[in-house]
């Protein structure tokens, strides 16, 4: 019998200059520190995708349907109707534009007024620390419990009118005149947001190198031309947040809404989240409230990206 | 052992993921306990729980009903009541969300506007049985205020009090301007003339209202529901399919609405201004702002408690010229049992021992409500106050919304109409039609 021995390849043996085999590869492991990673983030992440990404997910759901919470039969798929009556309604065009309109007369006004305040309260002075303090102090309370205060404060016989008064003005009625009713809210909401935008700026103004101004000073910058090119470039990052973050918030006005005006007088403060809380919890129209909360969504991201493109677009 | 087998990774994984499966299973199954716990409801021949929501916080009702009436119910059924008071602006929210999530109480208070789409929807029992099995006595004293919890003819809501808005007066008021306090206007007409002699001015602007009706959001429906009333007309057809509003007695209700805040002989300030709502210290009777006002029963108590020294009066319902005398209300906020309730008997139990004479007129009084049995009127409580005497003559004037289904949508409808209308934006004519309009649509999805 004869036997044919077919001697192994060694891998020392393979001729020169061919590619070496790849190595065996290794199963992949778990670091000790990842499995740590891990479970110390499961829970957030546990929180955010059962509280808030299944929520969404199931709004947007709802806003191809039609649904009552009171209804046994659950929610009936009916395409992209929601958003088709939108198109039409009246109601909810003039919300986006009350909505509009309040972002728009509350941000300005609040991050300049907010910008002028963190360049004051930089300066060390005394008392310098109760002021700001002083200044923080509404956003620290409740906007409801701000609200009910400024309801007192707007009515008939409130402060503001007293004041009047004081001087020989005859009383407004703030917000029961669809003129002033806005404004009104406005002007309470303005006040709400100073004191936040305020300690965020002037965290911003504090990051800002102390070397770039001395640089700027050596080269006979003056006050305007040291802070257009100095202060402002820095502060930018921050702006973009304090706007951005405005937007969002201001978009969504509700609170300040319910308790003073109700939406009105003559849908004058009825906002689209207004307009949401009685679509789908006074009329139980929880698909067309749905729709409604995704076309404001779109909308909230679209404004604040467009506004902080257009503030860091300067910056390029 | 070799670690590195691959067969031994796989059994760990199995058996973590089988921890994982027993873990989850005793976190559900622990779950699904404190939720049966939560729910509360137990079987009506074992354990009996019941849980109750009650619309309010009214701080005197809420003591009345947990420290007394309660108490009192558990001695005498040996059942575990709990109640749970809920701020009127939030039940309608945390019913419908109670009952998307099967979470629902047992037996709830809400007013009789709602009544209708929890019919609708199959939510709330029928309660016709439980009612014709009361003594006829018991039916006779409750007459006036069982057909406001009817839907479609069908008992729903058991009411726990009557509600009625009337006039209220500063008898000094009168006096100083010349007019009988004794000899209250017994028309609208005749009020506004009442109104122009009392109303005071400071060049344009008025400093004391003649008189002073709800006009902010869903009240000025129920003012223009209490002149379309004595006009003679109707909110909706009989068979509640249409809207009947937008007719010449609506109209002329409206006109009136309307001539109280605008014109030469306006003799109301401040339109949209909620004074109903507003503290007994800050009511215009109280501030002397206003010289007559329309105001519901325990808000009449509590400006009477407020200013002590004042002779303040309640007028009789009012009518126009040639009509009967009407005013909105009738059946008051009352109780309903879930549909879905594990103790049905026991929630009517609870419902039948509120309403008892002795429970509902200590509940009637304790709110500062008009009672809902008629023979309350012979109670210390009726008797002792002229303003709950006044309510009680005058229940059979007292008119309610309708019962239908979407009545809430369309008294929004209408609601924001007559804003337009109180406000020159639209005329009379112009806001019902627009408002009827909206109304016949609802109504007919709804139909």
């Amino acid at each position: 019998m004869t036997s044919t021995t077919i001697a192994p390849v060694a891998a020392s043996s393979a001729p020169a200059g061919a590619t070496p085999p790849p190595p065996p590869r290794r199963r992949r492991r778990w670091s000790r520190s990842a499995i740590f990673g891990l479970v110390f983030v499961l829970p957030a992440a546990l929180y955010i995708v059962v509280f808030q990404l299944v929520p969404v997910i199931y709004g947007l759901v709802l806003s191809f349907t039609t649904y009552s919470p009171l209804s046994r039969s659950g929610p009936e798929f009916t395409g992209v109707d929601n958003y088709a009556e939108l198109l039409g309604d009246a109601d909810f065009g003039n919300a986006l534009l009350v909505t509009g309109r309040y972002v728009l007369q509350v941000l300005p006004i609040t991050v300049v007024l907010a910008l002028g305040l963190a360049l004051l309260v930089n300066r060390p002075f005394k008392g310098v620390g109760l002021f700001r303090s002083a200044l923080y102090v509404p956003h620290i309370v409740s906007l409801t419990a701000v609200s009910m205060v400024w309801l007192w404060m707007y009515s008939q016989t409130g402060l503001f009118n007293e004041v009047l008064g004081f001087f020989g003005a005859p009383a407004q009625s703030w917000l029961l005149d669809s003129d002033s009713a806005l404004n009104a809210v406005s002007a309470m909401r303005i006040w709400k947001a100073l004191g936040s935008n305020m300690v965020l700026l002037l965290a911003g103004l504090q990051s800002i190198p102390r070397d770039l101004y001395e640089a700027a000073r050596v080269d006979g910058a003056g006050r305007w031309a040291t802070f257009r090119y100095v202060t402002l470039p820095g502060l930018r990052p921050m702006l973009v947040y304090v706007v951005a973050m405005d937007i969002i918030y201001l978009a969504q006005g509700f609170a300040e809404i319910y308790v003073l005006t109700q939406g009105g007088p003559l849908a004058s403060t009825t906002t689209v989240n207004y307009l949401i809380y009685t679509e789908a919890f006074q009329y139980n129209q929880m698909g067309s409230a749905s729709a409604m909360a995704f076309v404001l969504f779109a909308l909230i991201i679209g404004f604040s990206v467009l506004a902080v493109r257009g503030v860091m677009g300067r910056q390029k | 052992m070799d670690v590195h087998s691959p067969r031994t990774p796989r059994r760990r994984h199995m058996r973590r993921a089988t921890t994982l499966i027993a873990l989850g299973a005793v976190a559900a199954l622990t779950l699904s306990a404190c939720a049966a716990g939560d729910g509360g409801s137990g079987d009506d021949g074992g354990d009996k729980t019941l849980t109750v929501w009650l619309p309010g916080t009214n701080q005197t009702e809420i003591d009345l009903v947990t420290d007394t009436i309660v108490p009192a119910f558990e001695k005498e059924s040996g059942a575990d009541v709990e109640v749970t008071f809920v701020d009127w602006g939030d039940i309608s929210t945390k019913l419908n969300s109670a009952f998307a999530a099967g979470t629902a109480p047992d037996v709830f208070g809400h007013g009789p506007a709602a009544t209708a789409d929890f019919v609708a929807n199959d939510r709330i029992l029928d309660l016709d049985d439980r009612v014709a099995a009361m003594s006829a006595d018991d039916r006779d004293d409750l007459a006036a205020a069982l057909p406001g919890g009817q839907v479609d003819g069908v008992q729903y809501l058991m009411p726990l009090s009557l509600q009625g808005y009337l006039v209220m007066y500063d008898a000094d008021a009168f006096t100083a301007a010349g007019l009988d306090p004794d000899a209250p206007p017994a028309t609208w007409e005749e009020l506004k003339t009442a109104a122009e002699a009392l109303t005071e001015r400071d060049g344009q602007t008025i400093t004391r209202s003649g008189f002073l009706s709800p006009s902010q959001a869903i009240a000025r429906q129920q003012s223009f529901a209490t002149f379309l009333f004595g006009a003679g007309g109707e909110l909706v057809n009989e068979e509640g399919t249409e809207a009947a509003f937008a007719s010449k007695e609506g109209v002329d209700a409206l006109d009136f609405f309307t001539g109280l805040y605008s014109g030469d002989t306006a003799v109301s300030a401040n339109l949209g201004e909620d004074y109903l709502n507003a503290p007994a210290a800050q009511q215009p009777l109280v501030q002397r702002s206003a010289a007559m006002t329309i105001q519901a029963a325990p808000m009449m108590q509590q400006i009477v408690d407020a200013a002590p020294d004042r002779d303040l009066r309640v007028m009789p319902a009012l009518s126009f010229e040639g009509g009967d005398p009407a005013a909105f209300g009738g059946a008051g906020p009352g109780l309903m049992i879930n549909a879905d309730s594990k103790s049905p008997d026991l929630a009517w139990d609870f419902i039948e021992y509120m309403l008892s004479p002795e429970v509902s007129t200590e509940y009637t009084q304790g709110t500062g409500a008009i009672p809902v049995r008629a023979s309350a009127a012979d109670s210390d409580y009726a008797k002792n106050s002229p303003i709950i005497t006044t309510f009680l003559e005058q229940s059979e004037h007292l008119k309610a919304n309708p019962n239908v289904v979407g009545w809430v949508q369309v008294r929004d409808a209408l609601d924001k109409e007559l804003e337009r209308a109180l406000n020159g934006v639209a005329s009379s004519q112009e806001a019902l039609d627009a408002a009827a309009a909206e109304a016949d649509k609802i109504l007919g999805a709804n139909g």
